[in-house]
């Protein structure tokens, strides 16, 4: 759809609010185009192309702000905007304020990275990059026996939105991912591994450390064993961390503290992890892929220490929660709050060093089940786990079959350091990067 | 959304271009929902989308494309990048559309659609407040309710013309116990094909008072014991483990290609003499039923295993190319943002010969799972994961003390194999599965059910174990 039709559609929508008797009203645009190759066997096995659009609405009323959603872009629709959303302000009941925001000295907000690269994603070179990708993955080793998943995506789509309040935000992003999945197998014994690499330019993907990285994870799991149970001076590898972690972020939500769902509620300033751990916000992050100059209620974003040294520095606000603490909000409103790009401090020695250290414990590679596995409140969690065993200081034999347990909130007391292997993983609004983490010693069940 | 004309054209487009399958998926949902938190109405919303997906297959090759934007212009350029796209295989012939015929699994006296969202609150606020008034310890609470009309129809070159247009509605309730820095939730959430007479009828205030009783219970709890042992789990929610740990492995999505440890397994034994299960759509009013699939097949009551045996898999379409098989009527998607692929409805273990009691009584130790939380598996290997919401300990044949923070792990092919127990106590529950083809409405099932030896994750040793394996 054209851009400017989209913008006089959207100010069309905007005016009519007001005139319904709306006090604020605010209204957003998204398109997205999307294709992607799948590989099964040496062949495309599916090809997928889209395009899509919609509109959301928010205006408040009666002291509430009530949201609208469509896909269609007739009068019609219009209508049942404004009436829809503002059947939904007659039952809301929040005693809390929300606002619709314009900073006069930031009334335009415009980001738009995407470049001449987006154009090299083509159809033709996805599935020249996929069949070569399929025959080196599965010529790498004879143990692996097939690639179940193999997936090349690119999307792209702008975002534009305006507001009674003389807002208007334009927002034009794009990102590539290559996800593989393969099966190895060593006589009865079977096992799966996967790898994901995203980016906004075709022309960076290493194929040949991508496949070295999947099949390193993935072989050793075919001599995997179980471990007694037990309690095991762990270190769980950067992403396994990434995923742990970024599952309790929610707790660092002002929201999350106010309703009560937070642990970390009236504890800014505290000692809540050890000194060597700290966790930064930084949204426009040189190493991040995806970059978030501002939020989605036109609030400038800006680099801050959530925990620094240990220490919690600042909860996040958006503008609905930054009001009722007094505050300003710190960018981080996102239909809700959510984090951009996250970034955990890495030490200054190896995962290998470190194992050194521990002499016997567990590296910790892949947690499983992190939906249902862990209580985002209390921060407790059993996990299935898998990973190797640290003999003799090194890293060794490869385990399965486990499940860790443990405390969020002990955890990150506990941690005893943090190694120098920052990777990251895409996550909420942005990435979280995040080294390997010690973590000191760690419940166990496996084999009795 | 589409005409008739620009369907046909479509079609046309891609038989010519070389697809042996051309098929047209058109949908549009209306929803409403509120949902309240602490005693509060927070959230109110309501929406209307509409769009539509074109799938091309040739042989095993597939292609598709979809939008909401329906503009002849979008759809011709979407099907012209398909029909470039797509194998070129042997022409077929396209047979004359059947009349355009209408299902429904949705079993309804009052649309619940016709009710206004102040209806919604003022059911809600009979849990609210419960909640908000039961006992100290209950210190947050939240309740929604949300309706959802869906109505796709498939058009396809074999002729297929079919409507299937399904009504939902899905309540949850829950609870959060705090104790110190330990707080514990408790979550109830019934869905049906039903209409609102289900929500009319159901004991709002009873229900949500045990989900206060259950929250207050855990928080209060300790945390379960490691190792292997026995595993008893209860009816209803239960049925996730053998949804998880052997439902996905029979799907064709993962049969089809070989990526599942039950492949080439049919007539074989892969489960207790004692286990017989099934997935079945056609209950009507059930929440994971329906009448016509997302490729236009009518939906089956499918045998999967009896007695232990493997008698099908669940197969759609491609699957079917793949395996030389039949589709079943399993297609499946979230919507049509999504091409479909085989998916499980109402997937249940059958009722056998033990009474709930005589299980618990016949457990010398081991850990009764009463409310069993999500999970998931890798149906390569097996290997699975669960979380027990609510938990005891079982000592001397009793149900003794709860316990919390209990996840069991281990792989489907063993944990089916080691049921020894079935109970005669068979219930299903409401829940959403999610996988390749999005998120989908399933219920799950089983009576009660004891697993002879398995491993759970908890924290620390149990001392007072005397007979752990």
């Amino acid at each position: 759809m054209d851009l400017e039709f989209a913008e006089s559609f959207l100010r069309k929508i905007v005016d009519r609010a007001i005139e319904y008797g709306f006090e604020e009203a605010q209204a957003a645009y998204s398109a997205d185009a999307s294709m992607a190759v799948e590989i099964l066997m040496g062949e495309v096995s599916s090809f997928e192309n889209s395009s899509g659009r919609g509109i959301s609405f928010k205006g408040k009323l009666y002291g509430q702000m009530g949201r609208s959603h469509t896909t269609e872009f007739t009068d019609e629709a219009i209508e049942f905007l404004i009436s829809s959303a503002a059947d939904n302000c007659k039952v809301l009941d929040d005693e809390d304020p929300d606002f619709i925001y314009c900073d006069p000295e930031n009334s335009e907000l415009i980001y738009c990275p995407v470049n001449e690269a987006y154009e090299k994603n083509t159809y033709n070179r996805f599935v020249e990059l996929g069949l070569s990708l399929e025959k080196n993955l599965l010529s790498y080793s004879d143990k692996i026996k097939a690639v179940d998943y193999l997936r090349i995506s690119c999307s792209k789509g702008p975002d534009l939105m305006v507001n009674s309040k003389g807002l208007r935000v334009f927002k034009d992003s794009d990102i590539i991912s290559i996800i593989a999945g393969c099966r190895a197998e060593s006589g009865d014994v079977v096992k799966s591994g996967s790898e994901l690499w995203y980016g906004n330019d075709i022309d960076l993907f290493d194929e040949k450390s991508f496949i070295e990285r999947l099949a390193s994870r993935l072989l050793p799991k075919l001599e995997a064993r179980s471990v007694k149970s037990g309690s095991y001076e762990t270190i769980i590898e950067n992403e396994a961390f990434i995923s742990l972690y970024g599952s309790f972020i929610s707790n660092f939500s002002a929201y999350a503290m106010q309703k009560g769902l937070s642990l970390l509620k009236g504890r800014v300033g505290d000692k809540i992890a050890s000194d060597c751990f700290t966790l930064s916000e930084i949204p426009m992050y040189e190493k991040a892929v995806n970059k978030v100059p501002f939020d989605a209620e036109g609030v400038l974003t800006y680099d801050k220490d959530i925990i620094s040294e240990g220490v919690f520095k600042t909860a996040l606000y958006n503008l609905k929660s930054a009001y009722k603490d007094g505050c300003k909000s710190t960018g981080n409103g996102f239909g809700g709050t959510s984090v951009t790009n996250a970034v955990v401090k890495e030490g200054k020695r190896s995962v290998d060093e470190i194992a050194e250290e521990i002499g016997e414990g567990l590296l910790i590679t892949d947690l499983s089940g992190l939906h249902a596995g862990l209580n985002p409140i209390s921060g407790d969690f059993s996990l299935l786990s898998e990973g190797f065993l640290i003999k003799d200081g090194k890293v060794a034999d490869s385990v399965e079959q486990i499940t860790i347990a443990g405390n969020f909130y002990d955890i990150m007391l506990n941690v005893k350091e943090t190694a120098n292997d920052t990777r990251a993983l895409p996550w909420a609004n942005g990435e979280f990067f995040s080294p390997s983490v010690w973590i000191g010693k760690i419940d166990v069940s496996g084999e009795d | 959304m589409l005409s008739d004309r620009l369907i046909c054209d479509i079609i046309d487009s891609a038989v010519n271009s070389g697809a042996d399958l051309a098929e047209v998926y058109l949908e549009d949902i209306r929803y409403q929902s509120v949902g309240m938190l602490n005693g509060r109405v927070l959230k109110a919303d309501s929406g209307f989308d509409s769009g539509y997906g074109i799938r091309l297959m040739s042989g095993t090759n597939v292609v598709y494309v979809y939008s909401n934007d329906s503009d002849e212009n979008v759809v011709m350029k979407l099907t012209k990048e398909a029909c470039n796209a797509i194998k070129k295989g042997d022409k077929v012939d396209i047979i004359a559309l059947e009349e355009l015929s209408r299902a429904t699994m949705s079993d309804i006296k009052i649309d619940p659609l016709d009710i206004s969202k102040l209806e919604f609150v003022d059911f809600l606020k009979r849990s609210s407040s419960v909640m908000t008034t039961f006992d100290p310890a209950i210190t947050e609470s939240s309740c929604s309710l949300k309706t959802t009309n869906r109505i796709s129809r498939v058009v396809n070159s074999k002729g297929i013309n079919k409507v299937e247009d399904d009504t939902r509605i899905r309540l949850a309730i829950e609870a959060i116990a705090t104790k110190g820095n330990e707080k514990q939730s408790s979550r109830v959430s019934p869905g049906t094909l039903r209409g609102f007479e289900f929500i009319n009828e159901y004991p709002v205030v009873e229900k949500t008072r045990e989900c206060c009783d259950k929250a207050i219970r855990m928080v209060n709890a300790g945390y379960a014991p490691s190792g292997k042992m026995p595993v008893v789990i209860n009816n209803g929610f239960g049925g996730v483990i053998f949804h998880e740990a052997c439902g996905h492995a029979l799907e064709s999505t993962s049969v089809g290609i070989r990526n599942s440890c039950f492949t080439d397994m049919l007539g074989k034994q892969i489960a207790s003499p004692l286990v017989s299960a099934r997935d079945n759509a056609r209950i009507k009013g059930e929440w994971g039923s329906y009448d016509t699939d997302d490729e236009g097949n009518s939906s089956s009551d499918l045998l999967l295993i009896e007695n232990g045996i493997l008698k099908n898999y669940m197969i759609d379409e491609l699957g079917a190319r793949r395996m030389d098989s039949i589709a079943t009527g399993c297609c499946r998607r979230e919507s049509y943002t999504y091409a479909p692929t085989s998916r499980m409805s109402n997937t249940y273990i059958c009722g056998g010969d033990d009474t709930h009691d005589d299980i618990i009584a016949d457990t010398e130790y081991g850990l009764y799972a009463a409310s069993m939380g999500g999970g998931s598996v890798d149906p390569a290997t097996g290997e699975f994961n669960f979380a027990v919401d609510e938990g005891y300990m079982i000592r001397n044949g009793k149900i003794a003390e709860p316990v919390r923070g209990a996840t069991l792990i281990g792989k489907g092919g063993d944990v089916l194999m080691n049921i020894d127990k079935v109970g005669n106590d068979l219930e299903h529950s409401a829940g959403m599965c999610g996988s390749l083809s999005g998120s989908v409405p399933v219920t799950v099932g089983q009576p009660t059910i004891r697993v002879s030896s398995i491993i759970v994750g908890g924290r620390d040793s149990d001392d007072d174990c005397d007979t752990c394996e």
